[in-house]
């Protein structure tokens, strides 16, 4: 089966029938799905601040680390998980949007970031885990880090804007609103 | 509230604001961002009154780092969000979902601001809840129909 046919089968699905049938499981899943978002932001923020030493500096980073981290994955799973749900019920223009390829790409980028960090800094930790901030590596791991979450963010904000139908509509603003309005 | 919706859009600043595609979902992404600071922010003293995270600082001192980033945020939230009724009044002005958050965000904060002096436990679960909420009107104004009559957004 080609991409195209995939995405249709996965369109078709009962589950994604029924989220699209439903007044409110998109809009609730959106919700779910910016709660998470946020969440995974701000606690990596947390760590990403407490390395750059802008944040929590008298505290070693390795408790700051234990704080947020489980928290980040929690939310992480959330917004995976109602960001798939979403998907499914309009595939084939996901797919073919350039700003959720752009966002795809960049989630990619900040899992490798991670890894990265993994190899090299937090491998000798110890010996930076209470300085005012980490070594380069960390710093840079930790910059990538704040810029590449706060792009995933504006790219999913043009996502919704440039795959919903409602918003292909720009206002006119020689409409007088009043008469838009039921009397 | 119709009639000053209808001025709102009229005036230069909401003008520009329609007439520039890009500047609503600009200022809807810097107002996710700050979202992001403001719940992890009002999270954090939350957690740490229930036991969850930096026990290893006392709630003062958790207060002390994360209240700051709160106030700050919310600054940002009340610029964008300002910015986002001017641009489209309607949507938000009329809307139930944007009124009931304008509430829960007086609510959300002053009960953090409480809980971060007092250290009530029952009353934090409210207040993590209080933000979550808060969260899920803001998506909301976007869906107001789902409110039925309850809603006074024009019916489109």
């Amino acid at each position: 089966m080609n991409v195209d046919g995939a995405l249709a089968a996965i369109e078709a699905t009962r589950l994604a029938a029924s989220i699209r049938e439903s007044l409110y499981l998109f809009p609730f899943l959106e919700s779910l799905h910016v709660v998470g978002l946020t969440m995974v932001f701000g606690t990596i923020a947390v760590l990403d601040l407490r390395m750059l030493g802008i944040a929590s500096i008298r505290r070693p980073v390795s408790r700051i680390a234990l704080d947020v981290e489980q928290w980040a994955w929690i939310a992480f799973a959330l917004t995976a998980v109602t960001g798939l749900l979403m998907f499914t019920t309009n595939a084939g223009v996901y797919y073919h949007n350039t700003f959720f390829r752009l966002k795809m790409a960049m989630l990619v980028l900040a899992g490798v970031n991670v890894l990265v960090f993994e190899l090299t800094a937090r491998r000798s930790l110890a010996q930076w885990n209470t300085d005012a901030k980490a070594p380069f590596a960390g710093r840079a791991a930790a910059t990538v880090s704040l810029l590449l979450w706060i792009a995933i963010i504006f790219m999913g904000r043009w996502i919704g804007f440039t795959t919903t139908r409602v918003t292909g509509t720009k206002p006119d603003p020689s409409v007088n609103i009043e008469d838009l309005l039921p009397k | 509230m119709t009639a000053f919706a209808g001025w709102l859009s009229q005036t230069a600043l909401s003008l520009t604001i329609q007439t520039h595609e890009w500047v609503i979902p600009t200022i809807q992404s810097i107002h996710i961002v700050a979202i992001g600071v403001a719940l992890v922010s009002a999270f954090m003293i939350g957690f740490r009154v229930l036991g969850w995270t930096g026990s290893d600082q006392t709630l003062a001192e958790t207060t002390a780092r994360f209240w700051p980033w709160l106030v700050a945020s919310l600054g940002v939230l009340l610029v964008t969000g300002a910015l986002m009724v001017a641009g489209e009044p309607a949507r938000e002005l009329l809307a139930l979902s944007f009124w009931l958050k304008m509430i829960l965000v007086v609510v959300g904060t002053t009960l953090t601001w409480w809980v971060s002096r007092r250290g009530t436990k029952p009353l934090t679960i409210l207040t993590l809840l209080v933000w979550v909420g808060i969260i899920f009107l803001g998506r909301l104004i976007a869906y107001d129909h789902i409110w039925g009559a309850w809603s006074m957004s024009p019916k489109a």
